[in-house]
């Protein structure tokens, strides 16, 4: 690698894309200007809304109660004790109960008060009967009389007063058939106009307040105290710091908004120093250039990463701080709840976020680049965004989930964990940071180092490179997979493969739940997954689109070393499985609704002959799965060198083919370590092998165990009986890391001819 | 300074199946000489040229620049060619100056003399006067000249030029194929390849006629003329190109295939 060429690329680049008016607007003056204006049009917004006072016609005010009046002659709402004054919010207007010859038209009233809204002179009216003031009397009067005189009936029948016309008011449109109210008090409002609605509400909070007041007044001088409709308060003291406050609400929302920004910074300078420079044909003449392919795409990748960091850092600045001034401005117009939650963000806060930007925009570049070279034209390259936001936004917004916390599982997820680390980080939980730091920066670097891997493999692939535009049609494709088929799968079919595996069985979930009727239930479900939904495309595939089946699902002559090491290896791996299996579990606590379902399983599977059970729950898996996962689609990524590849993605398929979560996550760490045996010993049969002990194990300890057998005496070194389940001993437990290690090592030592077969393999 | 042997290249198409670019092709070009690669559109001669510049790795066979493998010494091979095509497009935003600039630094020379050269080549290619425009507001003769000036800042021993008078009016085209003259004059190795026959009868020493991936002949214009009984060389091309189409049809006919050959597409595994 010579950095020079790296620095001498990454500069020009970097002119380049500065020189472009477009990407400058909209990866600096864009943010600069975005949130201010954004800032500007809120204010603008609270302002309108704070000064539009709601208009209220009050019809009948000379009902309302004497002794607790609600205006004043000049219209203004008294204040009476603990009522909120919402003379800002609300200017009003009152008219006497209307009476025409004596009669009271409700047909009459309703048509003015709905012209009135409609021309925007008022925004609600309420209707004030004249028999409210005898309707909450004759309520007291109840209460009073009732044996009890308990405080609930007064209370129940206080609230019924105020909220139950209330809320049955709809909008002026449905109220042609009003009819007067029992309870003496009617809003009428057009809940489709937003002013109305508003309106209506602060009648509500304005009505809310009377009657409170109103208990008060009336316990007051029925001789109890007002504290009786208060019986207690709670006093909370707030143990959160003045910093972690004012950033709490930020700390949830600027990582994301953060990685938002530095994955759409990066894309589209990737798209067009890739898909870009091929439209325009320069990406050749730096191809034939002395630059390595490695050191272009490192050259690349450090401008995408510049743009990245530079769009995440001035769209967070600019809207930290046109929200910290919108913010202080909502301080002075008294929404100080608001004002707190959104404080300024404490500067070790800014550092913090700035240390998750920089590995997470390595990342995104990365990931940006290599799918931006595959696109042949900056048109190509936009379709490419969708997806990979796609998948990329989930991983960014989990952490916003308020159950989610920093944990092992969760910093074992790419991003996730990352935006765990920093909230911690942040919020100043340093020790726990100080745990999980390790997995997050290895998964993290995993994540950038195989992203960055794949963009260079991108860059040295001549079909990625020099990809045409060809003419395409389904018959003209499968007159291809036909004609020009080959000994092993390609990569493309090993993925549909998995694909097509992964749906159908999700698939076969949905439809079976999670009912399993018995032992038959179980053998034939398990026969249907593994057979017909596992290894049947698998086969179909290796026989319409490979010539050679067994070479397809590699089944090849493997050494007998090997076979006997995997032998060995499926006993001594056990015990770590078995552990591993046991950890995950107490990370992930099973839910009680699966404990109950595998425990009937359990108890059904143990209820049955030994080797019925083996040859279902243990054989049929091995090799369905083995042939499928380590064969086919193993074999098909295994092509062009992609030795990495195969094990992480069939670790990955055969994880997520499991159906409960712990069962993946051990099946995927599993798969791993299959898929290296599968790459060293160059085919099926010694996976098949490792895993068919290793299940065969599972089954018959658990089996032995439920039918209240003890572990045989001879064997009393290696495993015991505990709890009515069979566990290994702490000796042969670490004795048995030592043998899988040695015989791993056997595994590792390929002869001649299994040299020659991955070579043909991984052609 | 140049050798190809039995090059080959196939790739997979999603119509013809294993589409085969270049079939065997073997040449070599000695220093002071042009090699005219002459061949109809879709023939292979960009796949050559490209493998020669390390751009395409070959599917089989051997290709040594300047006693240097395509193969095994890339980097080698590129910093002792230098590569003009039409898909070796010039930087928009870049100025003529800074962009050959860049490629000199990217083959490593030291400042001063790079200034030097840069230079020599700008007066020399009568560029000077566009040396501060950039790539966007250029002709395409323009853009030309500075892909020319770009592949011969490191002063290489092989050039090649893939069809490098496509585009150009008759007055700049003219005043390349001087340069081109001018650079063979000053002992460069120059592979050169056209469809235009004036080009090749003026400037190519010796000439391959490449034909759906396979050269047909190579010699100077003396000896095909000799060998195909014909002094015009535009009808010379001719009679090669439909020399091999007959015999391509005799090849069919033998084999039970009665329709035309599909362009480019292999014959044995179809005639099954």
């Amino acid at each position: 690698m010579n950095w020079r060429h790296v620095n001498l690329i990454y500069m020009r680049e970097l002119t380049d894309q500065l020189r472009d008016r477009r990407t400058v607007f909209t990866i600096t003056v864009l943010p600069l200007l975005l949130y201010p204006l954004i800032g500007m049009l809120m204010m603008q917004v609270a302002q309108f809304n704070k000064r539009q006072a709601a208009n209220v016609r009050i019809v009948g005010l000379d009902n309302w109660p004497s002794e607790l009046p609600l205006l004043d002659k000049r219209n203004k709402p008294i204040l009476h004790p603990g009522m909120i004054d919402v003379s800002e919010w609300m200017n009003f207007e009152s008219q006497p109960w209307p009476t025409i010859d004596g009669e009271f038209s409700w047909e009459q009233m309703l048509t003015a008060a709905r012209t009135d809204i409609a021309s925007d002179k008022i925004d609600a009216v309420l209707f004030v009967e004249p028999g409210f003031e005898q309707e909450l009397r004759s309520r007291l009067t109840v209460a009073a009389a009732g044996t009890t005189g308990s405080g609930s009936a007064i209370l129940n029948d206080a609230d019924s007063a105020g909220i139950t016309p209330l809320s049955t008011q709809e909008s002026v449109v449905e109220h042609v058939g009003v009819k007067p109210s029992s309870d003496g008090l009617q809003v009428i409002a057009n809940l489709a106009r937003d002013n109305s609605r508003i309106a209506q509400e602060r009648i509500g909070v304005l009505l809310d307040s009377w009657r409170a007041a109103w208990v008060s007044s009336q316990l007051a001088s029925a001789g109890m105290s007002p504290r009786l409709i208060e019986p207690f308060t709670v006093d909370a003291t707030d143990t959160a710091t003045e910093s972690v406050k004012s950033a709490v609400l930020w700390t949830k929302i600027l990582p994301m908004v953060m990685l938002v920004w530095a994955l759409t910074g990066a894309f589209y300078p990737a798209i067009d120093l890739c898909a870009g420079e091929k439209e325009r044909g320069t990406l050749e003449t730096l191809l034939s250039s002395p630059a390595r392919r490695a050191e272009i795409v490192w050259g690349k990748l450090f401008t995408v990463i510049t743009f990245s960091v530079s769009s995440a850092v001035l769209n967070l600045l600019s809207m930290h701080f046109t929200a910290s001034f919108v913010v202080r401005k909502l301080l002075l117009s008294g929404i100080p709840d608001l004002a707190e939650t959104l404080g300024p963000l404490p500067i070790q806060a800014v550092g913090w976020l700035l240390l998750l930007l920089l590995p997470m925009a390595a990342f995104f570049s990365a990931l940006a680049l290599a799918i931006a070279a595959l696109a042949r034209s900056t048109k190509e390259g936009q379709y490419y965004l969708m997806p990979l936001l796609l998948v990329t936004l989930p991983l960014v917004s989990l952490p916003m989930l308020p159950s989610m916390s920093l944990n092992l599982g969760t910093s074992l997820i790419p991003v996730t964990g990352t935006v765990f680390l920093i909230r911690s980080l942040i919020e100043g939980r340093y020790f726990e940071a100080f745990i999980y730091l390790p997995t997050v920066v290895l998964v993290t670097a995993c994540c950038c180092g195989l992203s960055i891997r794949w963009a260079i493999k991108q860059f040295e692939s001549e079909t990625v490179m020099f990809r045409e535009s060809e003419r395409w049609n389904l018959k003209l494709l499968l007159h291809h997979l036909w004609r020009d088929r080959e000994d092993t799968a390609s990569t493309a079919s090993a993925l549909l493969a998995g694909a097509i595996i992964l749906v159908s069985i999700f698939f076969a979930q949905l439809a079976a739940g999670s009912f399993v009727s018995g032992w038959s239930g179980i053998a034939s479900s398990t026969f249907i997954v593994q057979v017909l939904l596992i290894l049947t495309p698998c086969l179909l595939m290796s026989v319409y689109l490979t010539r050679s089946p067994r070479r397809a699902l590699r089944i090849h002559r493997v050494q007998f070393s090997h076979v006997i090491a995997a032998l060995g290896l499926g006993v001594a791996v056990h015990p770590t499985y078995s552990a591993l299996g046991y950890a995950i579990q107490q990370l992930y606590e099973i839910g009680p609704e699966t404990q109950q379902l595998l425990a009937k399983f359990q108890h059904m599977v143990g209820s049955q002959p030994l080797w019925a059970v083996l040859m279902i729950l243990a054989a049929l898996p091995a090799l369905c799965e083995e042939l499928a996962f380590r064969g086919f689609i193993f074999g098909g990524l295994l092509r062009s060198g992609g030795a990495l590849r195969a094990i992480v993605v069939t670790s990955l398929l055969f994880g997520f083919a499991h159906p409960v979560l712990q069962q993946s996550i051990a099946a995927a760490l599993m798969g791993l370590f299959l898929g290296l045996i599968a790459w060293r010993t160059g085919g099926v049969i010694c996976t098949i092998v490792v895993h068919l002990i290793n299940n065969t194990l599972s089954v018959s300890m658990a089996w032995m165990a439920m039918n209240h057998f003890e572990p045989p005496a001879a064997l009393s070194w290696a495993v015991y009986s505990q709890d009515s389940s069979w566990t290994y001993t702490p000796t042969w437990s670490t004795l048995s890391v030592l043998l899988a290690l040695t015989l791993t090592f056997i595994l590792m030592r390929r002869d001649t001819q299994t040299q020659r077969t991955v070579q043909a393999e991984m052609a | 300074m140049v050798e190809v042997t039995e090059l080959t290249k196939t790739y997979q198409d999603l119509k013809a199946g294993q589409f085969v670019a270049l079939d065997r092709v073997s040449f070599h070009v000695a220093p002071g000489e042009i090699f005219g690669l002459l061949g109809p559109n879709g023939a292979g001669k960009t796949t050559a040229l490209r493998i020669l510049s390390t751009v395409l790795k070959p599917t089989s066979g051997s290709a040594r620049v300047a006693g240097f493998d395509v193969n095994h010494h890339p980097n080698e091979v590129r910093h002792s060619i230098g590569f003009v095509s039409n898909n070796t497009a010039m930087y928009e935003r870049m100025t003529a100056w800074e962009f050959v600039e860049y490629f000199g630094k990217l083959y490593g020379i030291e400042a001063e003399q790079l200034e030097r050269r840069m230079h020599n080549i700008f007066s020399d290619l009568q560029m000077l006067d566009i040396r501060d425009v950039v790539g966007a507001k250029m002709s395409t003769g323009m853009k030309q000249k500075v892909s020319i000036a770009r592949a011969i800042i490191h002063d290489p021993p092989v050039l090649v030029f893939d069809e490098p008078s496509l585009g150009l009016d008759v007055l700049v085209a003219r005043a390349l194929l001087k340069i081109i003259g001018q650079l063979r004059d000053a002992g460069k190795c120059i592979i050169f390849s056209t469809h235009i026959m004036r080009e090749v009868e003026r400037l190519c020493d010796r000439v391959a006629i490449l034909y759906h991936g396979r050269i047909l002949a190579t010699g100077t214009l003396a000896e095909l003329a000799d060998r195909y009984h014909e002094t015009d060389f535009e009808e010379l091309f001719f009679t090669a190109l439909a020399e091999s189409d007959q015999q391509q049809v005799q090849l069919n006919g033998s084999l039970g295939h009665s329709h035309e050959r599909d362009s480019f597409s292999p014959t044995t595994s179809e005639c099954l």
